[in-house]
């Protein structure tokens, strides 16, 4: 119950801050159909390539709200209060969690609405691919709770940005990493963001061929990033304190 | 009866002593106020009582119970306004007092918020977002949501930091009406508000403890004709 308590109070905290919508939904939104208008003779600006990729790039912005609010919470003391309550480690943890995943469905549920108006073809490859990207999310909420145990509000935006800027060009979502060459493929090999949209847009498009590396390669990374961010966060909510 | 009980509390960050060998005794019920120049140790001191940091060595005895062995139940019983205010920004004071009744699962948490809106009077400002309050405000909803799961031992630290006269005399009159219900350990940088609200002052200088008593006491025992100076006198080492 306590963590439903605190989820709601940042839910609340989130969604009341205008720029979290306009930056984590219309600026996606607008992506999705401005990129449709210019008809790039691409395969990766078709539809059924390019919404994934929008669906992992707006979770970057995730990413950047969660870290914004654990630094806010932290800095101003807000968890020193809440450090002398009989709250848990864990559900300091599970609350920032929950409270973003009302947005990832409200983000999802927007995006491909609008990508079946622009053409789209509806099927239940839709609905799968919006269930999975639900635990992809959780490696962007983590990233986020990660930057905010250890920087200040300015300093985690400006970290987060970093996970912006890798998503954008290593997810394969604008252009292929091997359009690059070797050496960016490999980084977008290793970073899980590339993993992420193939997961993403394998699913979408009922291939699942290649799924099963980028699939390892996604969970292995939100186990060790969960596994990070909750020593961090547990030695961060002592060591805030000295 | 004993409400706090420190025996030979150290706490040392790195090889740094910041609180050394301390030993006090605060009765139930009685208003303590912390003193001493800043980096005297008092914040520390707080921390550890009110279980965010460990003691490096030493005991401390919370309302009968050790604060090692039994820290969720002493977590229960109480409760802090940090130095910043530290409320929910984007939430009402309403929301706010919910959120924190929900941290303390409160049982009967509408009655408890009912009783603090009135001891606060804060039905004026109740849907306002807390970032738009004033700084009194602030400060006042920070003490209210530190009295949400009636706490046996309040922690207030620098209440009425930066607050104007008005508002820092509205403070001191809910303070004075917390008196004697709830044991309360108060620093301060204010010497007036020390000497109005305290029952005993305890002075602290380098980590240590260096005098304890009633305002009164203090300016007797310093030879001094104000409570300032008696302050001053103590911390400066002035008095031996």
């Amino acid at each position: 119950m306590r963590t439903i308590n605190f989820a709601n109070r940042n839910f609340k905290e989130t969604i009341r801050d205008p720029l979290s919508i306009i930056f984590s939904i219309l600026l996606p939104l607008f992506l999705l159909f401005i990129f449709q208008q210019f008809k790039i003779p691409n395969e990766v600006y078709k539809l059924e390539n390019f919404t994934p990729g929008i669906v992992i790039f707006s979770f970057s912005f995730i990413t950047l709200f969660t870290a914004a609010l654990v630094a806010k919470d932290r800095t101003t003391s807000f968890l020193i209060r809440l450090g002398t309550s009989p709250m848990k480690s864990m559900e300091y943890i599970l609350g920032y969690t929950l409270s973003v995943l009302p947005l990832i469905v409200i983000q999802n549920m927007l995006f491909f609405t609008v990508a079946i108006i622009l053409g789209l073809n509806f099927s239940i490859n839709v609905i799968l691919t919006m269930l999975v990207s639900i635990p992809i999310s959780i490696l962007f909420i983590m990233i986020g709770i990660l930057i905010g145990s250890v920087t200040t509000e300015k300093g985690s935006s400006g970290l987060s940005s970093v996970i912006v800027q890798l998503v954008a060009f290593t997810s394969g979502m604008y252009f292929s990493a091997a359009m690059v060459g070797n050496f960016f493929q490999i980084i977008c090999d290793i970073l899980p963001f590339q993993s992420c949209v193939n997961i993403t847009k394998g699913i979408l498009n009922g291939n699942y061929q290649n799924m099963l590396n980028s699939s390892i390669t996604v969970i292995i990374y939100i186990i060790i990033v969960s596994i990070i961010t909750i020593i961090v966060f547990k030695k961060k909510m002592t060591s805030d304190n000295k | 009866m004993i409400a706090i009980e420190t025996t030979d509390l150290i706490k040392k960050f790195k090889n740094k002593v910041v609180v050394d060998s301390l030993n006090f005794k605060i009765n139930k019920g009685e208003l303590f106020s912390l003193l001493g120049v800043n980096g005297a140790g008092k914040t520390t001191i707080i921390k550890m009582i009110s279980t965010l940091i460990l003691p490096t060595s030493g005991k401390i005895v919370i309302d009968g119970k050790d604060s090692l062995k039994d820290q969720m139940s002493i977590k229960e019983i109480i409760n802090i306004s940090p130095q910043e205010t530290s409320v929910a920004l984007n939430l009402t004071v309403m929301e706010n007092l919910k959120f924190m009744a929900g941290v303390y699962q409160i049982k009967n948490s509408k009655e408890k918020i009912y009783e603090i809106i009135k001891l606060f009077n804060l039905e004026e400002v109740l849907n306002q977002k807390t970032k738009t309050l004033s700084g009194g405000w602030q400060r006042k909803l920070s003490i209210a949501l530190a009295l949400i799961n009636d706490p046996k031992i309040l922690f207030l630290d620098e209440p009425t930091l930066g607050l104007d006269v008005i508002a820092r005399k509205e403070l001191w009159q809910v303070i004075n009406e917390l008196k004697g219900k709830i044991t309360i350990i108060l620093t301060t940088h204010y010497m007036e508000e020390a000497e109005n609200l305290s029952d005993r002052v305890g002075i602290m200088a380098k980590g240590q403890l260096i005098e304890v008593g009633t305002p009164e006491e203090l300016i007797k025992r310093s030879g001094a004709k104000t409570f300032e100076d008696a302050f001053v006198s103590f911390a400066t080492g002035g008095v031996k």
